[in-house]
């Protein structure tokens, strides 16, 4: 026999460990533990929304069995994204690398801390695609889905490559039934977002919408096959005072073209909040000129 | 690029394999269950779990009825010599009459002691009676602080390889093919825990010993 196997096995091994500093167990459910990551050496922890079931009486345990208060900066429920923040100075960074230094068949580790040493899992890299948006509309640089098992307690800990390198950060709530890896710059806006202003701030009219068809003649002046039927407008919101109604069909937001949900999604970043909107509507087959506010999503 | 990598970790596994299969053999407790077992000495001593085997003994006998299908093929018949349920792992002896010997190779033993997050790891059985089936995993966690481990305080091995009916009893074993556990439980689908090597050894050596002084859930049969 060659030492293939005691090779790939003890080169496992060695990324576990080698990324065992960069893991924390971040203690904020009543039940089992969950995880963190390391975010820099002055105490901030990143780790998953949905592990922290209090705002309050946050505990983070690190791997030389030191345990400290933390106290929570922020939550981005639609990243499923948190960052916390210790006393602990001094704790070594997690070298990160580039989700495109990845490929489809890579091997990778899930890495946890739900107790006091790290656990593992082990799979491939099964989908590694573009940016997408979550089921609650936050933005995700890449689709990055693996084969790992999610262990009990892995929420917030990272996605690990060959070289004990972190790519991202594992959540199983997300998407249902399967892992996926939030990738780094994604965490880097959030965390830079929660560190700022607490939260992710984005943009909100207050209008529920679903594609539509547009009619022949409008889809040709347009150049656009489809936009957005309001299906509700809340009351007083940005949307009602800017007098758009049930039943108009959103066409373009500032200079953009609203054909889907993600281009309204696109077009609601925080940079909008405060400021005149632009939008376009079709109101009885005619063309409407209006002008929103967009408010802070509340 | 391709490398030659993959070929020569593909024939170490297939070795690794078929050497493991020589110790692993399938139990069964006449009509009333069955599942895997594992050669632990040279004169025929074969460990199992504990639930593997609990269905032996009738209500209304003492008589304790059990057949060791060897890797070659040959049923034997086997005693039950102890068992402890609390920590899941009987012990069995086959019957080796006369000429009808079957060939022997005890597991190397590996120490479950020392094992590491990620390190590699094989289980092998017959889960769903498919013989001598393997699955491969890594090492998820060892010790006694396992989340959703049964028994607050035992030790485990919880591996990320999926363990079905018919694993139980079955070895666990590490990269060089030795053991480190017998599979025993599912813990979810893809996350089987196993009993390590050493909880099992202690218990052998007490069995050949006699010594059940205070044991527990231990039973001498």
């Amino acid at each position: 026999m060659s030492t293939v196997l005691p090779d790939l096995s003890d080169a496992l091994a060695d990324a576990v460990s080698s990324a065992a500093d960069g893991l924390v167990r971040v203690e904020g459910r009543d039940r089992l533990p969950a995880t963190g990551i390391v975010w820099d050496a002055e105490g901030l922890i990143v780790t998953s929304h949905h592990v922290l079931e209090r705002d309050e009486n946050i505990k983070v345990g690190f791997q030389d069995g030191e345990s400290v208060a933390a106290e929570l900066v922020g939550r981005d429920p639609s990243t499923d994204l948190a960052l916390l923040r210790t006393s602990k100075r001094g704790s070594s960074v997690p070298a990160w690398a580039e989700a495109d230094s990845l490929r489809v068949g890579h091997l990778a580790l899930a890495l946890g801390r739900p107790g006091a040493s790290v656990r593992a899992t082990m799979g491939i890299i099964s989908v590694l695609g573009q940016a997408w948006r979550t089921p609650a509309g936050g933005p995700v640089d890449r689709y990055l889905q693996t084969d790992t098992v999610m262990y009990p307690g892995f929420s917030g800990g990272p996605l690990v490559d060959s070289q004990g390198r972190f790519v991202g950060l594992n959540t199983s709530a997300l998407v249902r039934g399967v892992s996926i890896t939030v990738p780094e710059p994604t965490i880097r806006r959030v965390v830079q977002d929660l560190e700022k202003h607490g939260s992710v701030r984005r943009a909100y009219l207050g209008i529920g919408a679903q594609p539509t068809r547009l009619p022949d003649a409008l889809a040709k002046e347009l150049g656009q096959e489809t936009g957005l039927l309001l299906v509700s407008v809340e009351p007083g919101s940005p949307a009602e005072e800017g007098k758009l109604f049930l039943g108009d069909t959103l066409v373009t937001l500032g200079e953009s073209p609203v054909r889907h949900m993600d281009d309204l999604f696109n077009g609601l970043d925080g940079e909008r909040i405060g400021k005149s909107l632009a939008v376009r509507i079709i109101r009885g087959g005619q063309l409407v000129d209006l002008t929103v506010s967009p408010v802070s999503h509340p | 690029m391709m490398t030659t990598l993959l070929p020569k970790l593909n024939s170490d596994l297939g070795e690794l394999a078929d050497r493991v299969r020589r110790s692993l053999v399938h139990v069964s407790v006449g009509r009333r269950g069955s599942g895997s077992g594992v050669v632990f000495t040279s004169d025929g001593l074969v460990v199992t779990n504990a639930h593997v085997v609990s269905g032996g003994r009738d209500r209304n006998s003492q008589t304790s009825e059990f057949q060791v299908t060897m890797p070659g093929g040959t049923t034997v018949k086997a005693v039950l010599l102890a068992k402890d349920d609390g920590i899941d792992v009987a012990v069995l002896k086959i019957e080796t009459p006369g000429d009808k010997t079957p060939e022997i190779f005890p597991i190397d033993m590996g120490d479950s002691r020392s094992l590491r997050a990620g390190q590699w790891v094989m289980a092998m059985g017959h889960p769903g009676g498919v013989a001598g089936a393997a699955v491969a995993g890594i090492v998820i966690g060892a010790g006694p602080d396992l989340p959703e481990a049964p028994g607050s305080g035992r030790d485990w091995v919880a591996v990320d390889l999926a363990l079905r009916p018919g694993h139980s009893g079955g070895p666990l074993v590490d990269h060089h093919g030795r053991l480190i556990g017998i599979s025993t439980i599912m813990a979810g689908l893809d996350v089987g825990m196993a009993v390590p090597a050493h909880v099992i050894e202690e218990f052998v050596a007490k069995v050949v010993a006699g010594d059940f002084g205070g044991g527990g859930d231990s039973v001498l049969v």
